[in-house]
């Protein structure tokens, strides 16, 4: 090869751009992190010491906001209320799913594709549209309550209340018990099975005594994870409660009621608390009972293959599934019902309720991508920028970094929303009734989706690339730009949508951060079910819906997993 | 090509884990002249790796100065030494094919697209990679990955050549082709190497010189010859090729050129003793003085006459050697000697008789 001048073309250039944009970066992660993260939930903690209406200071400082959970009567109603429709609702989760999950990972059922992509439905779509659809099947005129009554004549307990708030929140939430519990069946050593199998053990006894006990840890992380969910939830006792407060409620209505900042970031604080509470166990679950084994084989466990369990594998999934998706189904039947006077299907149908939703509520539409579109913008760049440091960096305070990043993840939305009306309503940052204030939330909220699938895919990317990368005369910008987004972006990408998608439909830190100029699709939707305008509400339902489940389809095929992967 | 002269004085470089401060390269010095390919050789954990990763300036050193030409090199970012550097796993970039993979260095200086496309077909038809220039790494084998990662190092015509543990992912046969192929190159391009390998065969067919790294301290630099020949330390010499060790005492301690004793009470004067390493002492038991180092092939072995009676143990064939694994009182360990012919009268489970010479056996003593 002969010499040529190149490299001192380059060395000049070299010279001229010195490359400041990692530290730029890192210095954009700290402050964002910060503002946006940190000093809202700290400041929310802090006004919950802090008597109503008054700034923090020495002489401010009360424990009256949490006193109130010994003194009153509806405060302990709410948090009793809390825990015993979350336990309620896990308990009836887990009931309905472990079967499942056996049938899923042990019996020879057909279409088990078909049944992983279906228990996804209820993941999606936000709990609080099939909320409303119990309404329409079991309200006072519900199609199921005047069918019973017209064969029985007896007339059906009312669904609002405890029953229906535990019936839908189990429903939409089972599919973590289903999916988590299933995993842990198929990568259970069949080895060990087959030994107790040997040693003379019938199938019921090894079921209890050696399979049920293997995967115990994942069913109690699957149960804490639904309990978390069910105890953070705003949208469902909110439509099906009626008169059961529970505190998420109990929040917004102090602050829609009374607008008592203090008072709510009391509840929120309780909340939290409880939140953390099963966070702990999870923790503790996950160190102490860890009983993956580490097997040389990778042969999957065996399907029975008998008539009977196959009948019985078949039915109970397709079932389940069935009253799952039936609300998405009774609200897509109802979008299309001209009337429909509790008979088992409509009378007639029409397009109407589409018109309305088309000429009056294109707005709230438009919001909802708007907004979404901003919020998974940014935990792109941020989610990114973040995991990479999470997996590459050699920070001390690394842990600090993950933890502020998925405590908003698992932190009930009506927490996020208090910690955001009371950081950015007075003081050097205002920004209540704005978009930003949404946009920020919903980062908060859903950052974590990027930066675990980032993280995830940059930990499986050799450093060497990078090595090699800078010995050919790359910066830190030119590396990230031209190797490290280009391996990461199918995670990248798949993150992000799911983001996007789970973003449209969000009502509970939404719900005290919307102004009349920024009404989401979910707002929408909570108050055309207020108005009892289920019909529209259906429509617009709908429409979330399938733009959710094809999004979501999306970002499979972009992380190439199957849909309910990207839940685990 | 280039034939930069690489310097590196009193290199050391401290990892931190937790409390405790590891020495990873201890007070380095050495230089490498312009055109030669010099090798680091060291078991895993010795510092070789890290030598290089602070010569490609990868990792920052704690102390030391490294100049390239004369001029310092310490001071400049990695991606600005203009050095080629070719990884243990290859390090491919797995989205770019392998046209682009080569010219990925090139994008970076700015140059021109006619200018890269006949640069980097120049480069693959050095490496006989024009075929692939379309693909994209995952789909190529070992040996091919292996010549994409030297391609991409070369192309940019680097001052420098450095290379880490290179063939440690190719099979037997492969990796003594893949040697010759990567020292007949260097000798075509004469580009200043830095190569780092625990293979002392490797090593030692390879270089013009090595230097042979242990706890992170350059124990000994020299030609493949000299370190064979003279090796400096009790465990260079076990490192590079093979070697009978035979514990003695000493007939005066203060004296060791006036000769050792063997186990069986023979006394041997040898031509060379170095004294051992502080460290290497604590191996001897407290009534020797020393070890005498002989290697296989060395160590004569008769059918009727010699110094030392032994038993033949086993006979191996060993490729174009011939192996005796012999048991004498001269030491309790086994000997081995290996021949290239067969030696007549010599069977396993047989008697025989051992020689060592003088000449040949080194005396390391306290």
């Amino acid at each position: 090869m002969s010499s040529t001048p190149a490299f001192a073309v380059g060395a000049t250039v070299w010279a001229r751009n010195r490359d400041w944009t990692a530290w730029l970066l890192g210095i954009a992660v700290v402050i964002v992190t910060a503002v946006f993260l940190i000093y809202p939930l700290g400041n929310a903690l802090l006004l919950a010491f802090v008597k109503n209406g008054e700034a923090p200071s020495a002489t401010s400082l009360t424990l009256a906001n949490f006193t109130r959970f010994f003194t009153a009567a509806s405060y302990q109603k709410a948090l009793w209320n809390s825990v015993y429709s979350g336990l309620a609702a896990t308990l009836l989760a887990t009931v309905i799913a472990l079967p499942m999950a056996y049938a899923a990972a042990r019996i020879a059922i057909r279409y088990r594709g078909l049944i992983f992509a279906m228990t996804v439905v209820p993941l999606i779509s936000p709990p609080f549209i099939g909320a409303y659809a119990w309404i329409i099947l079991l309200g006072r005129n519900g199609t199921i309550t005047q069918w019973v009554h017209e064969w029985t004549g007896w007339t059906l307990p009312s669904i609002y209340g405890p029953p229906g708030v535990i019936l839908a929140l189990a429903l939409s939430y089972f599919p973590y018990v289903f999916l988590i519990v299933q995993g842990a069946l198929a990568a259970a050593d069949p080895h060990i099975e087959e030994a107790a199998l040997m040693a003379g053990a019938s199938r019921a006894r090894i079921l209890r005594t050696i399979t049920l006990p293997l995967v115990f840890p994942a069913i109690a992380a699957a149960m804490l994870i639904v309990f978390i969910k069910a105890i953070g939830d705003f949208g469902v006792p909110s439509i099906l409660g009626g008169e059961f407060q529970v505190l998420p409620t109990l929040i917004y209505y102090q602050i829609h009621g009374f607008f008592n900042l203090n008072a709510a970031s009391a509840i929120a604080a309780v909340n939290v608390l409880l939140t953390l509470l099963a966070m702990l166990a999870l923790a503790w679950v996950n160190r102490h009972h860890n009983f993956v084994t580490v097997g040389g084989t990778s042969r999957a466990a065996a399907r029975f293959a008998n008539p009977g369990a196959r009948a019985f594998g078949n039915a109970y999934c397709w079932i389940v599934i069935g009253i799952a998706i039936l609300p998405q189904l009774v609200i897509a039947v109802a979008s299309f019902a001209a009337r429909w006077p509790g008979t088992m299907l409509p009378e007639s149908y029409t397009l109407d309720h589409y018109r309305v939703v088309w000429s009056q509520l294109t707005g709230p539409i438009v919001n909802s991508l708007i907004l979404a579109g901003a919020a998974t913008a940014v935990c792109m760049i941020f989610g990114t920028v973040t995991a990479y440091a999470s997996a590459r960096g050699r920070m001390r305070a690394r842990w600090a970094l993950d933890l502020t990043i998925m405590l908003p993840f698992v932190l009930p939305g009506l927490v996020v929303g208090v910690a955001y009306l009371t950081a950015f309503n007075s003081g050097p940052l205002v920004l209540t009734g704005t978009a930003t204030i949404l946009v920020l939330a919903y980062f908060t909220r859903r950052v974590a989706f990027i930066f675990r699938s980032v993280a995830a895919a940059i930990a499986q990317i050799d450093p060497k690339l990078e090595d090699a990368s800078k010995i050919c005369g790359a910066h830190w910008s030119a590396t990230m730009r031209r190797v490290m987004v280009p391996l990461a972006a199918p995670a990248i990408l798949a993150g992000a949508v799911l983001v996007f998608s789970t973003l449209i439909g969000e009502i509970s830190a939404t719900v005290l951060l919307y102004s009349a100029q920024w009404k989401t699709i979910s707002i929408a939707i909570y108050e055309l079910v207020l108005g009892d305008q289920l019909a529209e509400a259906s429509a617009i339902g709908t429409i979330t819906t399938v733009l959710t489940l094809l999004l979501v389809l999306v970002a499979s095929r972009l992380a190439g997993k199957n849909m309910a992967e990207l839940f685990r | 090509m280039a034939r930069a002269s690489l310097s590196v004085r009193n290199l050391s470089k401290e990892f931190t884990t937790g409390a405790s401060r590891v020495s990873a390269v201890d007070n380095v010095s050495f230089d490498v002249y312009g055109g030669e390919f010099f090798t680091m050789l060291g078991p895993s954990g010795c510092g070789k790796t890290t030598t290089l990763r602070v010569i490609a300036g990868l990792e920052r050193a704690t102390s030391g100065e490294i100049t390239v030409d004369g001029s310092d090199f310490m001071s400049v970012p990695p991606q600005r030494r203009n050095i080629g550097m070719v990884f243990q796993s290859y390090a491919l970039f797995p989205h770019l094919s392998i046209f682009e993979n080569v010219a990925y260095g090139l994008r970076l200086r700015g140059i021109g697209a006619d200018e890269i496309r006949r640069r980097v077909a120049a480069t693959l038809t050095l490496l006989q990679l024009e075929p692939y220039a379309a693909r994209h790494p995952a789909v190529l084998s070992g040996g091919q990955q292996q010549r994409v990662s030297i391609a991409r190092a070369l192309v940019y015509e680097p001052t420098m050549l450095l290379l880490d543990e290179p063939l440690a992912n190719l099979d037997a046969k492969l990796r003594v082709m893949m040697r010759e192929e990567i020292r007949a190159l260097q000798r075509r391009l004469g580009i200043t190497t830095l190569y780092v390998t625990h293979d002392q065969e490797e090593a030692t067919a390879v270089s013009d010189r090595l230097a042979v790294f242990n706890h992170g301290r350059l124990i000994q630099l020299g030609t493949p010859e000299e370190i064979y020949a003279r090796p400096q330390t009790l465990f260079v010499a076990d490192f590079i090729g093979r070697a009978n060790f035979l514990p003695v005492r000493l007939i005066d301690p203060m004296r060791p050129d006036a000769g050792a004793i063997l186990r069986n009470g023979t006394v041997l004067r040898t031509d060379r003793q170095v004294p051992l390493e502080a460290h290497e002492t604590r191996t001897l038991s407290v009534d020797d003085g020393g070890v005498i180092m002989i290697r296989p092939e060395h160590l004569a072995l008769h059918a009727s006459a010699g110094d030392t009676a032994c038993r033949v143990l086993r006979v191996q064939l060993l490729g174009g050697l011939i192996r005796y694994t012999v048991q004498s009182d001269a030491s309790s360990a086994e000997n081995i000697v290996e021949t290239t012919r067969p030696l007549p009268g010599i069977e396993e489970g047989g008697g025989a008789y051992l020689s060592i010479p003088s000449a040949d056996a080194i005396l390391y003593h306290r």
